[in-house]
């Protein structure tokens, strides 16, 4: 009875496995498990640390592998040697400290600064602003005037007030965000002047 | 179990998933569709590149590293023993990372330097 019942489970459990494999690789192949960010910052550029922690766990688990599937019956190995522990915790801890490294300093994440953060415009004006993006490998922004009819700002940051202010708005913000990571972005204010 | 397929299945299976998931990833690598850009350039604290050659040496290392232990790996598989780390190889690795993060933080305290020297100067 006992090994009807194992040997059920056993089927049982190495179906879920297959179809756990099967979905993982049908949703990477398809693109809705999307890795195109595997291995890099949240910049977009790729990261040293994040590739050399893939490979060493790939190659361990492979290794693993090897070493459980090469005996008939296949068999877990009796320990696991200190060096392959110490190897993977270099691995790891070196990406640790190098995120630790990356994101140290007052500011930490990558971030958008605008300045002018105020202003003041009468209708028709322009005002210029520029962004600085921090600890990000592309500089570039988009510029957008979060209110409508409330003036236009071009890609340059060279906001223009409307000719004729509407009513009851006093004060307009302008955005930029980081074309890299749209997440990021800081805004100004301008004040209108009828 | 013995005598079952279940085993020689559950290998196979693994083996499988193993060879699929290292096969997506590579050839996503190799299309593009993973981005390697910048791989081997560093990011100051601007947000500028610079060409890193303590990368390039990180690099070369996990690469020697893991081939030579799958090899180790592959050759003892019969006998059912992990092989283990040499202490000289864990030192090297240990001296490449530490080559790798020590270029990366002198690189961010070269800027924190000089943002602070043109603060001072404003």
């Amino acid at each position: 009875m006992n090994s009807v019942l194992t040997t059920a489970v056993s089927w049982v459990a190495l179906g879920f496995i297959a179809f756990l494999g099967v979905s993982v690789i049908y949703l990477i192949w398809t693109g809705r498990i999307n890795l195109a960010r595997l291995v890099s910052e949240s910049n977009g550029d790729a990261s040293m640390s994040r590739f050399q922690l893939l490979i060493f766990t790939f190659v361990i688990a492979a290794s693993l592998f090897l070493v459980i599937a090469s005996p008939n019956p296949p068999k877990f190995p009796d320990n696991i040697p200190s060096g392959v522990l110490v190897l993977l915790g270099i691995s790891s801890s070196s990406y640790l400290v190098s995120k630790g490294i990356q994101f140290s300093g007052d500011q930490g994440l990558p971030g958008v600064t605008v300045t002018p953060a105020a202003s003041h415009a009468k209708a028709g004006e322009k005002v210029q602003f520029s962004a600085t993006v921090a600890r990000a490998g592309d500089q570039a922004v988009t510029w957008t005037v979060e209110s409508k009819n409330c003036g236009t700002v071009d890609d340059n940051g060279l906001y223009t007030a409307p000719a004729q202010v509407p009513p009851g708005v006093t004060m307009v913000t302008v955005r930029a965000a980081s074309k890299a990571d749209p997440a990021v972005s800081d805004t100004a204010t301008v004040v209108l002047a009828a | 179990m013995a005598g079952t397929p279940v085993p020689a299945l559950v290998t196979r299976v693994v083996f499988g998933f193993l060879i699929a998931l290292a096969g997506a990833i590579f050839a996503q690598i190799l299309s593009g569709r993973i981005h390697t850009k910048f791989l081997l350039h560093g990011t100051r604290k601007d947000g500028s590149r610079y060409f890193s050659p303590e990368r390039v040496q990180l690099l070369l290392f996990t690469l020697w590293t893991a081939g030579n232990y799958f090899v180790s790996a592959a050759q003892n598989a019969g006998r059912g023993i992990l092989p283990d780390v040499s202490q000289q190889t864990l030192m090297l690795l240990g001296g490449s990372h530490a080559l790798y993060l020590g270029g990366k933080a002198y690189f961010m305290l070269l800027m924190k330097q000089q943002i602070g020297k043109k603060e001072a100067g404003s």
